[in-house]
């Protein structure tokens, strides 16, 4: 349970520590921690205006989409404690719920019937299958590196294993986690939300017809996926082992470091062409592909 | 040691199917160079010191250093810096490469026996197919020249696969190399132009 609040209170500073990075890397005075806070409370208050072609799907997929997510991040254990919910396989649960919360914000664009929505769609779902890959194969390889088959037990047992290798799969799992995270909430190289040009933007243009109370839910939905990709970093960081308190504390440092890594990489790199996308994803999936054969080495499934 | 080793030389081939730039290509060959001089290093500590000193001084002069230089003067010379005549896109490069990362692992597998190091001879089968790759879906005749150097590379590899007992395949690896020197200085000999496609496009 402390890993469940501990993620909801870090995805509440998490959009105004990218922001506040980007500022400062930029040389603005900028926006406060707080504003994107403050923008959710104004949209809030506000009532959803719908279109007249939108059906009930339109209306009930920013809901399912958060609700896939609060519903992952209890599947994430906190230093040594067991998860909420924890099952044998229960990081393809995870992967399936956040792609069920992709695929409502997927169908409820197509259901605006606007051709910018569904073009940004099927951006989105085509970006998103060619990440999932990375995904599933890097978890596999810590099922394999710790013999375990749940969040819980994997990260309970990624620094029992006594193996030297541990560095490399922690390298490789930020690495990796850090350009999923950045995939899967549209960001640079391969989205930017500041983009203003409908033709260019990916997720962006799928909420064009959301407003008020239904797209203050989809950016807390967003904050919350950040965090929960923060709460898998730190989980092969730091050992389980370690007392409670320090476990807070380091937990609040590694998603202050990540909001602070992402707000640069922002700041510093470009966003890829659009036709540079697949390859930039597949390359991940290839890394992912490569720490697999690596765990494959190591279990000796390939040696004499 | 060894298996970092082998790890950073697998990265290098996946860089090779996402690279695009020439540059990139001859830099990989140079660190696939370093790499196998440290593999070999480490290996084959079983083989007499004049072999091992010779393989050593192949891999550090020739591979990491001579052949990446040539290259680059070609390049430079030539004035072609970005494969963009790829009769392939990258993407599909990238996805064959990792198919072939597959079919090595589950090749190198079935051949399981006390003569032959199954991850020497997964990776040395990666190398081979990331080659055969460049070469059959690259159209620069420079590029094919690349991908015959991966091959070569994977001709090493094998002969660590093996380990000692065929010391001569080593020997038949090196002999290689000289081959690609002459073809390199055949390139020099035949005085490239810039911004003709004399030696970069295949005359089919």
């Amino acid at each position: 349970m402390p890993g469940v609040i501990l993620i909801f209170i870090s995805a509440l500073f998490f959009p105004g520590i990218i922001l506040r990075t980007k500022s400062i890397a930029s040389g603005r005075k900028g926006p406060g921690i707080f504003q994107p806070l403050k923008d959710i409370a104004v949209l809030l208050r506000k009532g959803s205006v719908f279109s007249g072609t939108t059906g009930i799907i339109f209306q009930i997929a920013p809901v399912i989409a958060l609700s896939t997510l609060v519903c992952a991040s209890l599947l994430l254990p906190f230093a040594n404690q067991r998860s909420l919910i924890s099952f044998g396989g229960d990081f393809i649960f995870f992967a399936y719920l956040i792609g069920l919360g992709k695929f409502f914000s997927i169908i409820a664009a197509l259901d605006t019937g606007s051709s910018f929505e569904g073009m940004g769609a099927n951006r989105e779902a085509f970006f998103s299958m060619l990440i999932e890959p990375a995904f599933f194969i890097l978890m596999a390889t810590f099922a394999m590196f710790t013999g375990h088959t749940s969040f819980s037990g994997i990260f309970n047992h990624f620094f029992l294993t006594g193996n030297d290798y541990v560095l490399i799969f922690s390298i490789i799992g930020i690495f990796l986690f850090t350009q999923i995270a950045m995939v899967e909430n549209s960001r640079v190289p391969v989205d930017d939300p500041r983009t203003h040009l409908e033709l260019t933007m990916i997720h962006e243009v799928m909420i064009l017809d959301n407003s008020g109370f239904d797209k203050a839910l989809i950016h807390i939905t967003s904050y919350l996926k950040f965090a929960v990709y923060g709460s898998l970093m730190y989980n092969i960081i730091v050992p389980s082992g370690w007392n409670i308190f320090l476990h807070v504390i380091l937990f609040l440092a590694v998603q202050l470091l990540f909001a602070v890594a992402i707000g640069l990489l922002e700041s510093f790199r470009a966003r890829n062409k659009m036709n540079k996308n697949p390859k930039y994803l597949l390359t991940i999936s290839a890394i992912a592909w490569i720490s697999f054969v690596i765990v494959l080495i190591l279990t000796n499934k390939l040696t004499v | 040691m060894v298996n970092y080793l082998i790890v950073l030389f697998s990265v290098t081939l996946v860089y090779f199917a996402a690279a695009e730039r020439l540059i990139i290509y001859i830099r990989l060959l140079a660190i696939q160079g370093l790499l196998l001089c440290g593999i070999a290093v480490f290996e084959l500590n079983e083989i007499n010191t004049v072999n091992l000193l010779f393989i050593v001084t192949e891999t550090l002069i020739i591979k990491t250093l001579l052949i990446p230089y040539l290259l680059s003067r070609i390049i430079s010379r030539s004035g072609v810096s970005k494969v963009h005549r790829q009769a392939t896109p990258g993407f599909y490069l990238l996805l064959l490469s990792i198919l072939s990362l597959l079919v090595s692992v589950i090749l190198a597998g079935a051949m399981i026996n006390q003569y032959i190091n199954v991850i020497y001879m997964a990776v040395a089968l990666y190398t081979l197919l990331t080659g055969l790759l460049l070469i059959i879906t690259h159209k620069l005749i420079i590029s094919h020249l690349i991908g015959f150097l991966i091959v070569e590379n994977a001709v090493f590899m094998f002969s660590l696969a093996i380990g000692s007992r065929m010391p001569a395949l080593i020997n038949i690896g090196i002999l290689l190399d000289i081959f690609v020197g002459v073809l390199i200085l055949g390139f020099f000999g035949l005085r490239l132009k810039p911004h003709t496609n004399e030696l970069t496009m295949l005359k089919d």
